[in-house]
């Protein structure tokens, strides 16, 4: 017994002290971010990082402000307000795009679709700067989306520019099929052939099939699905620059990269204020669907 | 209710290929209307993928099948009006059993929801599981399981009922016990209905007819108790019977068959049916072996031997018994009354009876005689 017990206590430590080290490396530029955000622009001096602000007791901290989060609200809104409209339906979209492919790569069989998905899972390795020419002619000098989408701003809240966000919708739901559908797949394939061919028998076609038993089973994989591409979508930087460029369009990535910067020097509280706001609805979905994707992920 | 009619269908797979596999060659029968006939061989055999042709799940690589008159090769399996039982019962899981009763009705019906309601509530009933209706699958045993897929396939009042081996997932008294159900309830129906298996008691209690299949080809097709007693060729009466028959490897020379184990004097009548065959197999059933304890004088028929293992099965014994002159050679079986008590090691004799042996050409596999059933009796009436 002591033996046992002996051997396993220095591992047990080591463990720990390993976990705490990553943890401390990990969470240590957001502990600085924090602590910066909640300094008054003013009194920051930049010189006690992982310290939060207490003057006039710890000198050299700064005085505590909650300012810069107003500020960061204040500047960031519209760019907030625009993500949300572009994350929500290229999500969904491509989510259930993703999944009506896998439906029918996976559970229904037909000549040369071996070949398609091949294809398809060639599209997740396009790398978004090799296309970033090609979807700004297309958007701009192809497509004329811009007056195709002028007769729907008479709709209240709907406004001339909105037509940059539909293009960037689009263009997120295109990229983001390609990864709905490998993961959907994955998920197809443990379904019972068997159930399939049951509801071929007992009179349903294919997209019946698909409404009223594979996408109830589904329910699961889009946790996960929708977890990912939110991110993904959230975060993205380049896709946004090049289709939307400037203006009332903005998403929140892209009103991250001014804010706080001018001419008389950099708003450093503000600049994390506006950092840690902008993850802040990924961070809330992944506390509300985390366990879902790790279990779907590894499964 | 309609009659089933398989006109030389063939399966191929990968067809042209290196890896070209017949499942199913040739294969021609009749399946008349409420009739329950019974598709039984060993694994591989091409009964599954008869079904599965059937149901309209595979494609017909050659040949026709026909409901009533209708040529069904090109049908879709939702146009078919054919109901199937899976092995592994194919429920929806995220359905109630309510409502996996009901999809096929709204699916393929234009029945209005009351009559849905009415129609399943109805069979529900009648398998026994009225009050598992709003229970998910999860939530119930594997014999609750399968009667809901029986159910839902009853429900549709197709014109066949294909099953694909319903009861191999229950235990064994479970299996008895839907044995006798299912025979009740699809005489009660009167539907017509295929049944696959591998097991050949389920195929010889539960059958009309049976099909006895071998790779891809149909060994015959016939009463349950012709498969047993005039079995076509070799296979049929090595696969029908339990313990199965014995086979002795002989050569035939002036009415006398020579094998390793013993010699055996063919009765001349039986002797004039054979033709020109000499190199036969000679088969005889457990239970046509008759059996005398003590070793006394031995008549033209009897042979000396030494029992090796004793298996009480309960209301009989199978007895493996080996030729006191052969020792080296296999085993053969003979059952005998329970009642009666033998050991390993104990001298016995054995007859076979010239009334009880059948015959096979080793080239062919054909059944050159079968055993004669002119001693049978019928049950004479009071």
């Amino acid at each position: 017994m002591s033996t046992a017990e002996d051997g396993r206590r220095p591992k047990r430590i080591a463990l720990y002290v390993v976990l705490v080290a990553m943890a401390a490396f990990y969470l240590t530029p957001i502990l600085t971010g924090l602590m910066t955000s909640i300094t008054s622009p003013e009194s920051y001096t930049g010189q006690s990082p992982y310290l939060p602000p207490l003057e006039p007791l710890l000198p050299g901290t700064g005085s505590f402000s909650l300012q810069p989060w107003t500020t960061a609200l204040g500047e960031l809104g519209r760019g907030l307000a625009n993500s949300f409209i572009l994350v929500i339906p290229a999500t969904v979209f491509s989510g259930l795009f993703g999944s009506m492919a896998a439906f029918g790569l996976t559970n229904v069989d037909w000549r040369g679709q071996v070949g398609i998905y091949a294809t398809l899972i060639a599209g997740i390795f396009i790398p978004y700067q090799a296309v970033l020419v090609p979807l700004t002619q297309f958007w701009y000098n192809v497509v004329p989306l811009q007056s195709l989408f002028a007769p729907l701003t008479v709709l209240p809240f709907v406004h001339e520019y909105h037509w940059k966000l539909v293009a960037l919708i689009v263009t997120h739901t295109a990229y983001g099929i390609p990864i709905c559908t490998l993961l959907f797949r994955a998920h197809y394939k443990k379904l019972s052939d068997e159930m399939i061919e049951a509801a071929r028998l007992d009179g349903a076609s294919v997209a019946t099939i698909y409404r009223r038993i594979v996408l109830p089973l589904s329910i699961p994989m889009f946790a996960v699905v929708f977890i990912y591409q939110f991110t993904q979508i959230w975060n993205d930087l380049l896709f946004a620059l090049t289709i939307i460029q400037f203006g009332d369009a903005a998403v929140v990535t892209q009103e991250l990269v001014g804010i706080g910067v001018s001419q008389s020097g950099t708003n450093f509280p503000l600049r994390m204020a506006a950092a840690l706001l902008a993850a802040l609805p990924t961070l809330v979905v992944y506390v509300l669907f985390g366990d879902k994707f790790a279990e779907g992920v590894t499964a | 209710m309609a009659e089933l009619t398989l006109d030389s269908v063939t399966k191929v797979f990968n067809e042209g290929g290196s890896d070209e596999i017949v499942a199913v060659d040739d294969l021609s029968m009749g399946i008349e209307d409420g009739e329950f006939l019974v598709l039984v061989g060993p694994s591989g055999c091409g009964k599954s993928t008869t079904l599965r042709m059937v149901a309209g799940l595979e494609t017909i690589t050659g040949g026709e099948i026909r409901l009533g008159s209708n040529v069904i090769n090109d049908t879709s399996p939702a146009d078919r009006d054919i109901a199937m039982v899976f092995q592994s019962y194919a429920l929806y899981p995220h359905m109630t059993v309510r409502e996996n009763m009901s999809f096929g009705l709204e699916e393929s019906t234009e029945m209005p929801d009351g009559e849905i309601r009415t129609k399943v509530e109805g069979t529900a009933a009648m398998m026994g599981i009225e009050e598992l209706l709003d229970r998910k699958p999860a939530d119930l045993s594997g014999g609750q399981q399968q009667r809901v897929a029986l159910g839902r396939a009853i429900v549709r009042d197709p014109e066949a009922f294909l099953m694909d081996e319903p009861l191999s997932n229950l235990d064994a008294k479970l299996r008895a016990t839907m044995r006798t159900e299912l025979q009740r309830i699809q005489e009660d129906l009167g539907v017509t209905t295929v049944y696959v298996t591998h097991d050949q008691t389920e195929a010889m209690t539960m059958g009309d007819r049976i099909a006895v299949l071998n790779d891809g080809v149909l060994q015959q097709v016939g009463t349950p108790l012709e498969c047993y007693h005039t079995p076509n060729n070799r296979f049929v009466a090595g696969f029908i019977g339990e313990p199965s028959m014995n086979f002795f490897r002989m050569t035939l020379a002036d009415g006398v068959l020579s094998g390793d184990e013993f010699s055996y004097r063919l009765p001349a009548d039986i002797e004039s049916t054979l033709g020109d065959a000499t190199d036969l197999t000679l088969g005889v059933r457990p239970e046509d072996i008759e059996f005398a304890s003590e070793t006394g004088d031995l008549d033209e028929y009897d042979y000396e031997c030494v029992v090796d293992v004793v298996e009480p099965v309960g209301e009989s014994n199978n007895v493996y018994l080996r030729f006191a002159d052969a020792p080296e050679a296999p085993t053969f079986i003979i059952a005998i009354s329970g009642m009666r008590n033998v050991s390993s090691g104990d001298r016995v004799v054995a007859t076979i009876p010239p009334d009880a042996i059948h015959l096979f050409d080793n080239r062919t596999g054909e059944a050159l005689k079968n055993r004669s059933l002119a001693a049978v009796d019928g049950v004479t009436p009071r």
